[in-house]
């Protein structure tokens, strides 16, 4: 479905991702796993074309969208949950559910605010707040507003950067949960996480990311009985 | 009496302030930059009208869609050359393009338009409504009613329709914006055109106000709306309105205790004021 091709992406001298190179397949999970500065954002950010590429192709369903404006490649059904409270802070609640789904003009009032509704079944605490604006949220309540936004697209490809930066645990239990039915309704879904057991866990395959390079590769299963990435991220 | 007279031409110049502004805040906000070249924007619009007087004939309505639009048009050219190509340069570069893009305007209009004064015509000459002993001018009622439709139409507009969502989400966040799928060129250029297209119309009212226009008239103008906005709250639409009338007002009242010429020292000696008191403005929030 999605695949990277020798991505390099630079900030001015510092080189970020060297020769990465990735493919994840319909109704994947795919986790991306790596220590701070590895280059898991920035491969993110190379996918939904919001940083500059150096070189290397991304191509979805076997079109390529390496050069495509970052708003065309959310039309074609890529969602980017971003690192951190991207969320309009002075937006309310409800208008930032609202607004994950603005581009596609196909889907009526009705799915829309069934689509809101659905994410509040999901997210109780964002129906208490949905008259709040998205900045007077907590931490972990942005957090939940950022991927319930992801999620109004309905996309075919999920990617979410860290989405438990922040949550309590027993959020993030049902955050995993809901990556599971989510895979279950047929998305397909890149997830990076600092919690690389909880990760790898959920996913059917990892990719493991150090300095800017793919240094370890194979399924969720592989990954958490490779000796390196259980000294490394696992901390066992 | 006077001073209650006064009181009420400083709202109505504090509407034409506040109608710049609030254009003004719009581009501030979508580009998340301030300009240099809006005064020049206000002028072509008070330009335009004035021509289209002399070939159209004295329609003020149709003569502020003249001006709304001509200055939008010449907001999309201030974008194409200002923003669009720098966009992936450091900031400064656009910000000093609109150094040059105003400067070149101001240029343009005096050496097309003739450097001297031109008159406007006048409308309600004369005419006025009493409330008690206090006179209140046809015109300075309709320029506040303008201003405060343009106003409500701004805000139904920014509230309740899909490009009014997109134009606040992409002033909040653009990065947020793409990930959502709004295309941030797009509607940046849009709104970039709304905001000229407001401060053409507030150009207008300007000139007509003081039946005159002048290639350099945009200044000073320029500068008031900035004040305006700044008072309010860098980027807050509501801020710059009322930033706009509270110039108007102490302008007014200020040369009515003193002299006209202190005019301009009362609008930004109530700006500096205000921001030793409350850096970030009437309105704004603090750290933005
Ligand atoms: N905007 C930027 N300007 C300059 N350098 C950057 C920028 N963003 C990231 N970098 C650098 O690129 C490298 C990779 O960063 P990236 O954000 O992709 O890492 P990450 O794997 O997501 O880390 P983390 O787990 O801390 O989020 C780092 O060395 C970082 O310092
Ligand atoms: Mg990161």
């Amino acid at each position: 479905m999605l695949k990277v091709d020798n991505l390099v992406v630079n900030y001015g001298y510092i080189q970020a991702l060297r020769d990465v190179s990735l493919e994840i397949k319909e109704n994947e999970i795919i986790t991306l796993i790596g220590g701070n500065g590895a280059g898991k954002s920035s491969t993110l950010m190379a996918i939904s074309n919001l940083v500059k590429k150096t070189s290397g192709t991304v191509t979805f369903d076997g079109r390529d969208i390496s050069r495509m404006d970052p708003d065309k490649i959310v039309s074609l059904g890529i969602a980017h949950v971003p690192e951190g409270r991207n969320i309009f802070k002075k937006l309310s609640v409800e208008e930032n559910l609202l607004i994950g789904t603005i581009t596609n003009k196909k889907i009526s009032k009705k799915e829309i605010n069934d689509r809101v509704e659905e994410m509040f079944v999901i997210f109780p605490r964002l129906k208490e707040r949905r008259k709040k604006s998205g900045g007077s949220l907590s931490g972990g309540e942005q957090q939940m507003l950022a991927i319930a936004r992801g999620l109004m697209l309905k996309p075919r490809l999920l990617m979410m950067d860290e989405p438990s930066l922040g949550l309590a645990p027993i959020i993030v239990e049902e955050i995993f949960e809901l990556m599971e039915d989510v895979k279950k309704s047929g998305m397909t879904i890149l997830l990076i996480e600092q919690n690389a057991m909880l990760a790898l866990n959920v996913a059917d395959r990892g990719y493991v990311l150090q300095n800017g390079e793919i240094v370890l590769t194979g399924t969720g299963k592989e990954l958490l009985d490779n000796p390196e990435v259980k000294k490394a991220y696992l901390g066992i | 009496m006077y001073l209650l007279e006064q009181l009420i031409n400083g709202i109505c110049q504090g509407s034409i302030y506040a109608l710049m502004a609030i254009g003004y805040a719009v581009i501030y906000g979508v580009v998340g930059l301030v300009t240099f070249t809006y005064g020049e924007i206000i002028m072509m619009g008070s330009f335009s009208a004035f021509y289209y007087f002399i070939l159209f004939g004295d329609n003020l309505f149709f003569a502020l869609i003249a001006g709304f639009i001509t200055a939008a048009v010449v907001g999309i050219v201030v974008h194409k050359v200002c923003y669009q190509r720098f966009l992936d340069a450091p900031r400064y570069i656009s910000l000093i393009c609109t150094i040059g893009m105003s400067m070149f305007l101001k240029n343009f209009a005096t050496i097309v338009f003739g450097s001297e004064m031109k008159g406007m015509p006048a409308f309600f000459a004369g005419k006025f409504i009493e409330i008690g002993t206090i006179r209140v001018g046809y015109m300075q009622l309709l320029i506040i009613g303008v201003v405060i439709a343009l106003s409500l139409v701004l805000t139904i507009y920014l509230k309740k329709t899909r490009m009014g969502m997109k134009l606040r989400a992409v002033s909040q966040d653009k990065k947020a914006a793409a990930l959502v799928g709004i295309n941030v060129k797009t509607t940046t250029l849009i709104g970039n055109c709304i905001g000229c297209g407001l401060g053409g119309v507030a150009g207008i009212l300007l000139g007509v106000y003081y039946n005159s226009v002048l290639p350099t008239m945009g200044g000073m103008a320029g500068l008031k709306a900035f004040s305006s906005m700044v008072l309010g709250g860098l980027g807050s639409i509501s801020g710059a309105a009322i930033g706009g009338v509270l110039i108007g007002v102490v302008e007014n009242l200020g040369i009515a205790l003193t002299s006209s010429g202190l005019r301009d020292v009362f609008a930004f000696l109530l700006l500096v004021l205000v921001l030793v008191i409350r850096p970030q403005g009437l309105f704004g929030k603090k750290g933005n």
